[in-house]
C-alpha cells in the first residue's frame, strides 16, 4: 500500500481524506497557507507543508510548485479531493511524468469527460442521452446569438472547463445574451484556467439526479445508485439525499445502465459522478461527469456501506474492486446539508470571521464531515463550504426527522451560516412530498426573501431571545456604571477615559 | 434603567426587568435564571423549560443570538434609546441622498458608471467578486453618481461604502 498520501486541497474533504488514510495506516500530508493555518485539516493530518500565500492561485493551484514539494516529501501519491485541481488533466498528467499515482482516473480519461463539449460529443456516440445544444464551445457573442436563436430560448452557457455553478448563466432572451456570455466567459477564466464556453437547451423543471459509480483498473465497474440533488441555488447543491424518491426501479435499471456506459466511454477508473437532469416524464439527459470525488459523496456512503476514499485508493494502487453489483443494495435513506457560511437574507453574501463557539451534533443516524473548528478562519480566498451535515434514517421520513434535530444541536458562533434556511427547507410542504425540482430556491425562497421567510419562528423562541437580551444588556449597565453610554457611530468613544 | 426595548424579525417587544429572577415581557411576568457557560453561549431557564442559547456581541447595539438552528440579528436598546432612535429615523427620511455599501466582502473589479453619470433604478454601478463570483451592485434609485470613494482592484469590507447617489 503506499507509505505517503499528499492531498493538494483544504476544508472539509481533506479532512475527510485523512480520516481514510489514517484508518489505512497511510501517512496524511496537506498543504497550508497563510489564511489556512490554523485549518482543521493542518491540525489533523499527519504532515503540514506551508505552500505559498492565500490566494489559490499561488498556492493550491500553483502545478509547479506542488510537483516540487510532492518529490521533495517522497508522497508516493496525490490525492485531489474535489475542485481546485481535480479535473485539471494538465496536473494529472505532471502528476503522472513526475511518477506520483494520482489518486483518481487518468489524464486521458479527465481529458475526455473534462472538457464539456468533447464529453457531450462521446456520450453522443454512447447512445448515452444529451441535452440539445452545442458540442464544441462558442468564440463570440455573435456566434452565441445565433445558436441562441437556432435551438430556441431559454438557454444555459455553461464554462467548458466548469463545474460547481461557475461561470454559468441562464438566458431567457435576446437582450441578456451579451452580458450575460461575458460574464460567464469572465467567471469561467477566473475559476478553471479555460474561458472556453458552450451553449445548451434550458431543460424546463427537472430534477438533478446524478450516478455514483466506481472502476477498478480492469475494466470492473460497479454502480452505487443514484443521488438526488435538485435542491440548489445558482446551481450550488444545499441539499442532497440518496435514493431520490422520484426514481422507481425501472427508471433506476435505465439510469444506472447509461451512467455506466458513459464510464465505460471515457475508460474510466476510480469513482465518478454521473450528472443527469431527469424531466416530469423520467426522460433524462447526460449534463456531465464528474471525473473525481463529489462533495455529497456521503449520502451514498451512509445507504451503500462502502468507504468511497478507501475505495479509491485501493483502486489507484491498483487493486480490484472489493465489492461486485450483486453485493450492493439500497440501505434506508439518506440526506445531506451544506452548511455554507452565507448570509441568507443579504443575497446569500459570503460570511467570513473566526469560528468563536463550535458544538457538533450528535447521536442516533448523524454524521458531520467539517472543515472548521474552533479558532478557524473563514476567509474570502476559499469555497464557504464550512461542513456537511449528514442523517441516515430506516426511511426518508426519519432521515429528515434526525437531520432537523441535529441542525437545531448544531452550534456556530462566528459566521453567518445556513443552518436555519435547511431547516426551513426541511419543513417546506413541497420538500417533504418530494415534487420539487431545481428551481425550488427560486419558486419558494425568493419571493420570501430578505426577511419575511423566517415569518414563522417560534413566537416562544423570539420571547426567550429578547429576554436574554434584555437581561445581557441590563448586566453591561451594570458593569459600566458611567451614565453615558457611547453609541456605535461614535468615533470618540475610543478615547473616553474609564 | 430596568426597561428595555427588543428588537427580533421586526417586531419589538418592551421588556422590564423588575427582580433579578423576574421580568416582565409585553406585560406578562415570567421567572427566569440565566448563567453563562462561555463567552458564546447562556442557558436561561425560563418557567422551568431550559434553553441553550447562542451569542455573539456584534456592536454596541446588536446581538445575534442562535436557538435550535434559529438565528436572529437582535438590537437591544434602553427605552430611552429607542426614542431616540425612533427621532433620528424620521429625521433620516428628509436626506437626499443613497449611500452604496458593499453588501459582502470583495474585490471591485470594475465601475460601470463614473462621477457624475446618471443612473436608473436597477442600473449596475458596479462588478464586486466575491469567492470567485461576480456580482453586480445595482442602484436602489434614479439619480446621478455623486462621488466614488474606491478605485478599481480595491478591497472593500462588508458594509464599506462604496459610491454616493443623489
Amino acid at each position: 500500500m503506499f507509505k505517503k498520501i499528499l492531498i493538494v486541497n483544504r476544508g472539509e474533504i481533506a479532512v475527510r481524506i485523512i480520516k481514510a488514510c489514517r484508518e489505512m495506516k497511510i501517512i496524511s500530508a496537506v498543504l497550508y497557507t497563510d489564511a489556512d493555518k490554523n485549518s482543521l485539516h493542518v491540525r489533523a493530518s499527519d504532515q503540514a507543508y506551508y505552500i505559498g500565500k492565500s490566494a489559490a492561485n499561488e498556492s493550491y493551484l500553483n502545478i509547479p510548485k506542488i510537483i516540487e514539494t510532492a518529490k521533495q516529501i517522497n508522497a508516493d501519491a496525490i490525492h485531489p479531493g474535489y475542485g481546485f485541481l481535480s479535473e485539471n488533466s494538465q496536473f494529472i498528467r505532471e502528476v503522472e511524468n513526475a511518477g506520483i499515482t494520482f489518486i483518481g482516473p487518468s489524464s486521458k480519461s479527465v481529458e475526455m469527460m473534462g472538457e464539456k463539449t468533447s464529453a457531450r460529443r462521446l456520450m453522443k456516440e454512447s447512445n448515452v442521452p444529451i441535452v440539445p445544444g452545442t458540442v464544441k464551445s462558442i468564440e463570440t457573442s455573435a456566434e452565441a446569438l445565433e445558436i441562441a436563436e437556432e435551438i430556441g430560448y431559454p438557454i444555459m452557457i455553461k464554462a467548458a472547463a466548469g463545474g460547481g455553478g461557475k461561470g454559468m448563466r441562464k438566458v431567457y432572451n435576446k437582450s441578456e445574451l451579451t452580458s450575460s456570455f461575458d460574464r460567464a466567459k469572465n467567471e469561467a477564466l477566473k475559476s478553471f484556467g479555460n474561458f472556453d464556453v458552450y451553449i445548451e437547451k434550458l431543460i424546463e423543471e427537472p430534477k438533478h439526479i446524478e450516478v455514483q459509480i466506481l472502476g477498478d483498473k480492469f475494466g470492473n465497474y460497479v454502480h452505487l445508485f443514484e443521488r438526488e440533488c435538485s435542491i440548489q441555488r445558482r446551481h450550488q447543491k444545499i441539499i442532497e439525499e440518496a435514493p431520490s424518491s422520484f426514481v422507481d426501479q425501472e427508471t433506476r435499471n435505465k439510469l444506472t445502465t447509461a451512467a455506466i456506459n458513459a464510464a465505460k466511454a471515457c475508460n474510466y477508473s476510480n469513482a465518478g459522478t454521473i450528472e443527469f437532469l431527469m424531466d416530469k416524464n423520467k426522460n433524462f439527459y447526460f449534463l456531465e461527469m464528474n471525473t473525481r470525488l463529489q462533495v455529497e459523496h456521503p449520502v451514498t456512503e451512509m445507504i451503500s456501506g462502502v468507504d468511497l476514499v478507501k475505495e479509491q485508493i485501493n483502486i489507484a494502487f491498483g487493486e480490484k474492486l472489493s465489492i461486485v453489483q450483486s453485493d450492493l443494495k439500497i440501505n434506508g435513506h439518506a440526506i445531506e446539508c451544506r452548511i455554507y457560511a452565507e448570509d441568507t437574507e443579504n443575497n446569500f453574501a459570503p460570511s467570513t470571521g473566526i469560528i468563536l463557539h463550535h458544538r457538533l451534533p450528535s447521536g442516533p443516524g448523524i454524521r458531520v464531515d467539517r472543515g472548521i473548528d474552533l479558532k478557524s478562519d473563514v476567509s474570502v480566498y476559499y469555497d464557504p463550504l464550512l461542513s456537511k451535515v449528514i442523517a441516515h434514517g430506516k426511511n426518508r421520513e426519519e432521515a429528515i426527522s434526525r437531520l432537523m434535530r441535529a441542525l437545531g444541536e448544531y452550534q456556530i458562533v462566528g459566521v453567518i451560516t445556513n443552518i436555519p434556511l435547511c431547516k426551513w427547507i426541511l419543513e417546506r410542504k413541497t420538500f417533504l412530498s418530494g415534487k420539487f425540482d431545481i428551481n425550488f430556491i427560486e419558486n419558494e425562497l425568493f419571493p420570501l426573501l430578505p426577511s419575511n421567510w423566517k415569518e414563522d419562528i417560534n413566537e416562544n423562541y423570539e420571547n426567550v431571545i429578547a429576554i436574554l437580551g434584555a437581561l445581557l444588556k441590563a448586566k453591561e449597565l451594570e458593569l459600566k456604571p458611567s451614565k453615558y453610554q457611547n453609541s456605535s457611530s461614535n468615533k470618540w468613544g475610543d478615547l473616553r477615559y474609564e | 434603567m430596568n426597561d428595555f426595548v427588543v428588537t427580533i424579525n421586526k417586531k419589538k417587544k418592551n421588556i422590564k426587568i423588575q427582580k433579578e429572577d423576574n421580568v416582565l415581557l409585553d406585560g406578562k411576568s415570567f421567572h427566569v435564571e440565566y448563567s453563562k457557560v462561555n463567552d458564546y453561549l447562556y442557558l436561561v431557564n425560563i418557567d422551568n423549560r431550559v434553553y441553550e442559547i447562542t451569542t455573539n456581541r456584534l456592536n454596541e447595539l446588536n446581538y445575534r443570538f442562535g436557538l435550535d438552528g434559529h438565528y436572529s440579528e437582535v438590537e437591544v436598546r434602553t427605552t430611552l434609546e429607542e426614542m431616540v432612535n425612533d427621532y433620528l429615523i424620521n429625521k433620516a427620511k428628509y436626506a437626499h441622498h443613497d449611500s452604496i455599501v458593499a453588501p459582502m466582502p470583495g474585490l471591485i473589479l470594475k465601475f460601470t458608471k463614473k462621477v457624475g453619470e446618471e443612473v436608473k433604478q436597477g442600473e449596475a454601478l458596479c462588478i464586486l467578486e466575491a469567492m470567485k463570483m461576480e456580482n453586480e451592485i445595482r442602484s436602489p434609485i434614479n439619480g446621478f453618481v455623486k462621488e466614488i470613494y474606491l478605485a478599481e482592484g480595491n478591497s472593500v469590507e462588508k458594509g464599506q461604502i462604496i459610491l454616493t447617489i443623489e
